[in-house]
């Protein structure tokens, strides 16, 4: 068995198990915590819609804190977005969810994929040197925040060169691009990347509890 | 019969043309990229060699390898083989059967001693003692050990030679192996393909000719000049790739306009042989170019890489099982965490 | 330690103006002589108990982008790292993620979450206490959602059963437990204050009438700094014709428990005020100018109570608005331009955000908004308990500058709240500046510009 054969074999395989496992174990792990009931008047009764509008409107901030968070802001969404083009944008990656799931969608040109890596990997580089210097960000900062970091470089970095074939053989590059995926899967659980869907759940909950109070969402 | 002892002797003999031979020359040479005048140097080497002796093993094969050599399209290019070596043992091709033919190879083993070339095609079985092939009731194992002791050089032609190819696949019931698995003391140039391209067989058997030792190899035995680019590198549909066009089906729009086919499970960015620039049949097309994707048949294990449909960027198992099963899994193991933090909870409280 | 002791070692200065502290050393405080392992186990132990799927949402989902930081009036006053709303819980993530998380059987096994130290807790008082109003505007800049004041609420119960309160706050609380009022304002020095303002002021000031419709509450500090309230709040009640009384088992709407996170005495101050009004057989309890109070009953209450409370409870702000509203109460115009401070437990953090506007819209006045208003407000920095503590004065008025900045911004001639906790923040900062404003209460506007039937 070589590399790609290792790679796109047990690797993923147990990569994805574990992806899973891990997910739900943490989600089934908080959510089944105690909930006590509420029983203050609400004032407002739909309180879902609390947290329909807090997971749409948190996504950008308010003008109050528009100054003051701008470039944190604007950093996050660029890589943010650039990961979203590139994860489900670029063809290879298609087929690679098509595999899993049977779903298809169109690609975009390659062209915009490559523009997109390097916009992704700059912003991803402006956000470790900004977590690095930014006082408030390295007193938060542990070995997840960094090595989260690197799981989420790693496959767009070692993606682009897989592209362009550069630095070794196509078949070691793909390879240990699809082994640096398979690291960001099984780490994807126990981190802080879980944020992804943890996103729904914490805003949900605390818009839901605040609409309930008419408190500011 | 009593052939030319040189090479140049026994074309003119044939009929061949210099003109021919010399284009011929030009040919091998740049197909191997070597420097200019090397077409010239390789003209005179190669028309003052004696011919060289050849000793041709079939095990564990289909012949689809000396086929592809002998029905390339050019006949002038099997000629020229032909004409420049002294081809003293191939099951195939020899009129001498039997003990005629046995006593045929051993005859030049003994007067080439240290200086024939072996070329092998076919894997070698090694399983209950080799047994699944034997000749003349000798297994393709002991043959190879015995054949490989005098030579100075050997060629693997086929993949099946070379990295053991479609018998080496799962579940591989004869333990069929290459034959650099067995043989460790000799320089081994592998010239692997399901089949491998005619002018590339010729190519470095010219090379060997002229130049008396194998071309650089790469890490896995396979001369450089023809292996060194993936067909996905120098493939015509490569732009297709660039712009993200792909051919979704094998009768689709994108099909029909000749976009990439690495959707459908093409190997090209992976195998690494001249497909896309040697070409077959006299350089008139090669898979892809009709349409279909490679399915990498020059590269090790390529029987066992996941359907030739397949995708490359897509997981090689169907993981659908496993990840219900993982899902269940954590599903079990969050509720038992969450049951032991709630239980723990109800222990404070009620201490109090 | 007796509660003598206490007083003597650490003197509460209460009464004293505020800027008269002149040391406030950097220290922390200990309640208690238990030993140090011990104070860990308490500390967790609370903690861990009150822990729900909610708080556990909350802090798997920390991202550590620090945005918090720049909501919090402690950190853009100092720009100090360690005044970042979501550090204030390290010990506690560090605690949750080890003791009560989905992963923490591995983080105990492999020990990749340390167990929280003694030091790390003393260390922490200052951040958990001092440098966090609960005032939640970190909870709206946060992308992850979370609500880093509840999470501070919960951690303030670990931190209180682990004996590491600062003192002040405890001492009030303690006072409130064990007195009925943090400052002094027990039940008989409660009515005796009614009676001699009913007679000062020529109103009439029920107390413990055996049956009322309504009953009225008032904070401690209203009771002893600014018993005009009381006076107002009769004014008004008595104005509009309604059955009402002060209830002399339950007119204390301060809730220090809360605040010191002691749970016990929190439950036991809410009950009060229920039980009372359930006593008088009253449909509205009306809770006074003061922010956490209005959490504590209007949010907290019924379930502290165990189910729906038998009636209804509104703060002093929103009973103004709804008699505003339907023209039960007619004010003369005020002539007057004035700004309002959203108190952040009200406003923010209890929704009751357009009653006061309301109210100021009766007097005929459209209050100039301060740049960041309404739920978005600076916090005045006295919240949470923060005023009572005198370490915490230096960060508190720098904090407190922002608001100034604010107001003055504004460039309105008034400047009205519905907390007396804000307003006992403000009337400090006032004198420590040497501030020309003066913030007045909203009740007691009303109450001045009544229009007589």
């Amino acid at each position: 068995m070589d590399l790609l054969q290792f790679a796109r074999g047990p690797a993923l395989t147990w990569a994805a198990t574990v992806f899973v496992f891990g997910i739900t174990w943490r989600l089934v792990g908080i959510l089944l915590l105690q909930r006590s009931p509420d029983f203050s008047e609400a004032r407002n009764a739909t309180s879902w819609l609390g947290a329909i509008k807090l997971i749409v409107t948190r996504s950008w901030p308010r003008r109050e804190f528009r100054q003051r968070t701008l470039f944190a802001q604007s950093v996050g969404y660029i890589f943010h977005i650039g990961l979203v083009i590139i994860v489900f944008g670029f063809a290879p990656h298609i087929l690679f969810f098509k595999a899993l799931t049977g779903l298809v969608w169109p690609n975009l040109p390659s062209a915009v994929i490559n523009l997109t890596s390097a916009i992704t990997l700059a912003a991803l580089i402006v956000v470790l040197v900004r977590r690095l210097s930014h006082p408030v960000l390295r007193l938060l900062s542990n070995f997840d925040d960094y090595f989260s970091w690197l799981v989420t470089f790693a496959p767009v970095a070692t993606g682009m060169l897989t592209v362009a074939h550069f630095g070794a053989r196509y078949e070691t590059l793909l390879a240990i691009h699809i082994l640096s995926v398979a690291l960001l899967l099984v780490w994807f659980p126990f981190g802080k990347l879980m944020h992804s869907a943890l996103v729904f759940i914490s805003r949900g909950t605390t818009g839901a509890l605040f609409e309930r109070k008419g408190a500011s969402i | 019969m009593n052939e030319p002892d040189t090479l140049g002797a026994g074309l003119a003999h044939s009929g061949v043309s210099r003109r021919s031979f010399l284009k011929f020359c030009t040919v091998m040479a740049s197909l191997m990229a070597l420097p200019p005048g090397a077409a010239q140097a390789m003209a005179a080497a190669l028309s003052q060699a004696k011919r060289q002796s050849v000793i041709w093993l079939s095990f564990q094969e289909c012949t689809g390898c000396v086929e592809s050599l002998t029905r390339s399209f050019d006949p002038t290019l099997e000629q020229m083989i032909f004409e420049m070596i002294s081809l003293d043992y191939q099951e195939t091709l020899q009129a001498a059967a039997g003990e005629a033919a046995e006593s045929a190879r051993d005859e030049a083993m003994k007067s080439s001693y240290g200086k024939y070339l072996l070329i092998v095609d076919g894997s070698i079985p090694t399983k209950d003692g080799g047994v699944y092939s034997t000749v003349a009731g000798v297994s393709n194992h002991d043959r190879l050990i015995d054949a490989a002791r005098g030579a100075a050089a050997i060629v693997a032609v086929g993949t099946c030679s070379s990295y053991g190819g479609i018998p080496h696949a799962n579940p591989n019931p004869t333990g069929a192996v290459s034959v650099s698995d067995i043989i460790k003391d000799k320089p081994i140039m592998n010239v692997p393909g399901c089949p491998p391209i005619p002018s590339v067989i010729a190519g470095t058997l010219a090379y060997f000719v002229t130049y008396g030792k194998l071309p650089e190899l790469d890490h896995i035995g396979r001369p450089k000049v023809f292996y060194a680019d993936t067909i996905h590198d120098r493939c015509y549909r490569r732009p297709f790739y660039d712009q993200g066009k792909f051919a979704k089906t094998f009768d689709d729009e994108g099909a029909r306009n000749g976009w990439c086919l690495y959707e459908l499970g093409c190997k090209g960015p992976t195998t690494y042989n001249a497909c896309a620039t040697i070409k077959w049949n006299g350089g008139v097309s090669y898979p892809i170019e009709s349409g279909h994707g490679c399915l990498g048949c020059s590269e090790p294990n390529f029987w066992d890489k996941g359907s030739f449909y397949r995708p490359l960027s897509t997981p090689l198992a169907d993981n659908a099982h496993i990840i219900a099963a993982g899902t269940l899994g954590g599903i079990a193991a969050g509720a038992v965490a969450a049951g032991l933090s709630r239980k723990h909870q109800t222990h404070i409280g009620e201490e109090k | 330690m007796s509660t003598a002791d206490i007083d003597s070692i650490h003197p509460l200065e209460l009464d004293q103006p505020r800027f008269s502290v002149k040391n406030p050393a950097v220290r922390y405080d200990k309640q208690g002589e238990l030993p140090d392992v011990q104070r860990v186990e308490l500390a967790m132990r609370a903690f861990v108990k009150d822990f729900g799927a909610v708080a556990a949402t909350y802090l798997e989902s920390c991202i550590h982008c620090g945005m918090c930081a720049d909501a919090c009036h402690f950190y853009v006053a100092t720009e100090d790292p360690k005044y970042t709303p979501i550090w204030k819980l390290e010990p506690f993530k560090q605690a949750y993620k080890r003791e009560a998380g989905p992963f923490a059987a591995i983080y105990r096994v492999l020990n990749l979450k340390k167990k929280v130290t003694v030091e790390q807790l003393e260390a922490w008082q200052e951040l958990i206490y001092d440098s966090c109003t609960m005032c939640g505007r970190c909870t709206l800049v946060c992308p992850m959602g979370i609500d880093i004041a509840s999470l501070v609420g919960l951690a303030r119960h670990g931190m209180n059963q682990a004996g590491l309160v600062p003192h002040e706050l405890w001492a009030v609380a303690e006072r409130a437990q064990r007195e009925g009022s943090p400052l002094g304002a027990t039940p008989k020095v409660f009515k005796d204050r009614c009676e001699w303002l009913a007679d000062d002021n020529q109103v009439d000031i029920p107390v413990d009438k055996v049956q009322a419709d309504v009953v009225a509450t008032m904070s401690s500090i209203e009771i002893m700094k600014y018993p005009d309230s009381i006076v107002a709040t009769a004014k008004i009640l008595n104005h509009l014709g309604l059955n009402w009384t002060f209830r002399s088992d339950g007119y204390e709407a301060t809730n220090f428990g809360m605040l010191s996170g002691n749970s016990a005495w929190q439950q036991e101050a809410s009950m009060k005020l229920i039980h009372a009004t359930i006593a008088a057989g009253a449909k509205l309890l009306i809770l006074p100018e003061c922010g956490h109070a209005y959490g504590a009953i209007r949010w907290q209450g019924a379930n502290i109570y165990g189910k729906p409370l038998p009636f209804r409870v509104l703060h002093i702000s929103e009973f103004l608005a709804e008699n505003t509203q339907n023209g039960a109460i007619k004010t003369k115009p005020l002539d007057k331009t004035l700004t309002f401070h959203d108190p952040c437990q009200i406003s923010r953090r209890g929704g009751a955000i357009e009653a006061p506007r309301e109210v100021l819209n009766g007097l005929g006045v459209v209050p100039i908004e301060m740049k960041d208003t309404r739920g978005l407000n600076w916090c005045c920095g006295g919240g949470g308990g923060v005023v009572t503590i005198h370490r915490a004065d230096p960060i508190r008025y720098k904090a407190f500058q922002i608001k100034m900045r604010q107001v003055d911004d504004t460039g309105a001639e008034l400047l009205v709240s519905s907390c007396s906790n804000c307003r006992q923040t403000f009337d400090d900062g006032q004198d420590h500046f040497h501030w020309d404003k003066t913030m007045l209460s909203l009740l007691e506007l009303v109450a001045d510009n009544l229009e007589e039937k």
